[in-house]
């Protein structure tokens, strides 16, 4: 099921704009290896749990997987033919707002040419362009 | 521990980002040497020297800085937001007989034969905060798996450290353990929620009673 949060302020938010680069979660923190974001958008929690999916069916339970984002934002929408006015639509789906270079899923405990193998089944089902990076070393 | 590299730097005349990207257009990185109550120096070094001296995981470098030798630790390295480039480093000054505190990658040998009896490798920590002398930096910290069964775990206290290096972690902190597979838990949603609680939600009035 996908995720959302628990408790909100406000179940609508504003639509906003995804501006500037990922200065914070843009490292390899948790597992060695992980799979990085090179562009901007907004991840939908589906999408967020098929790739969770994906990595468990890829696993099966020979490794760890860390999600390192998570859906806090709700974006609503309005009904077809609907006429103009009358308020702000109701909450649609949520998702993850994405920088370039943010880190979406790690995973641990498993060689790389495996985990380079799952993370390109899970980049295939992201909504932009993503690459393996690896732990930084120094 | 590798040999100090010397690598020669240029004194940066310019000031913010701008004259830092000039700098990188350049072939050179910006870079500011610190430490030992001496004024710092803003200085540019060779972005392929440097790289060089990164792959070979220098960690005390020598300087050319005005004409003078100095012996420096690279302190910090900011990379871009992909982490694919290196924006700038910050050199601090030490001297060979000063211990510091930095940190040290722990590199895993070996193989844990617990994964083959349905364990998972789980390694939490990656680095380790040490005090060691300032030449004597170890590249990594080499920690021998080949005996790790499912549930067993090494410990800081059970590193084998090079001598003169002391650990500052603390002594019971798992450094790599064999956990059993587990079918990896769904994040948890309560089912049939369709949405989260609003905590600011007004609360409706008492219809009104005449």
């Amino acid at each position: 099921m996908p995720q959302m949060p628990k408790r909100v302020k406000f179940r609508k938010t504003q639509r906003g704009r995804i501006r500037g680069n990922a200065c914070r979660g843009n490292t390899v923190s948790f597992g060695e290896y992980g799979l990085q974001s090179l562009d901007r958008g907004w991840l939908s929690a589906e999408a967020l749990e098929a790739g969770r999916v994906t990595v468990a069916q890829f696993m099966r339970g020979e490794g760890r997987l860390y999600i390192r984002v998570f859906p806090h934002k709700s974006v609503t929408s309005i009904p077809a033919e609907t006429r103009m006015g009358k308020g702000k639509g109701e909450p649609e789906f949520w998702a993850c707002v994405i920088k370039p270079g943010m880190i979406l899923f790690e995973v641990g405990g498993m060689p790389e040419t495996a985990a380079k193998d799952c993370l390109a089944r899970v980049a295939y089902k992201m909504p932009f362009k993503c690459r393996f990076v690896k732990r930084q070393t120094t | 521990m590798a040999d100090a590299i010397t690598l020669k730097t240029e004194a940066r005349s310019g000031k913010g980002g701008r004259d830092a990207t000039r700098v990188r257009k350049a072939g050179r990185i910006p870079a500011i040497v610190y430490g030992h109550k001496v004024a710092p120096d803003a200085v540019t070094v060779s972005k392929d020297e440097l790289l060089l001296a990164l792959r070979q995981h220098a960690r005390t470098l020598q300087l050319v800085v005005g004409g003078k030798n100095e012996t420096v630790l690279i302190q910090s390295i900011q990379h871009n937001h992909l982490g694919s480039e290196v924006l700038h480093i910050d050199f601090r000054r030490v001297s060979a007989d000063e211990r510091v505190r930095t940190t040290v990658e722990i590199e895993l040998r070996g193989h844990a034969p617990g994964t083959n009896s349905g364990g998972v490798l789980d390694q939490p920590l990656h680095k380790i905060h040490v005090e060691c002398p300032a030449l004597a930096i170890p590249t990594a910290i080499r920690v021998k798996i080949d005996a790790l069964q499912i549930d067993q775990a090494i410990h800081v206290r059970e590193l084998e450290l090079p001598p003169g290096v002391k650990a500052l972690e603390d002594p019971d902190l798992v450094v790599v353990q064999v956990k059993p597979a587990a079918i990896l838990a769904e994040p948890t949603v309560a089912e049939g929620v369709a949405e989260p609680e609003v905590i600011t939600k007004k609360k409706e009035k008492p219809a009104e009673e005449e």
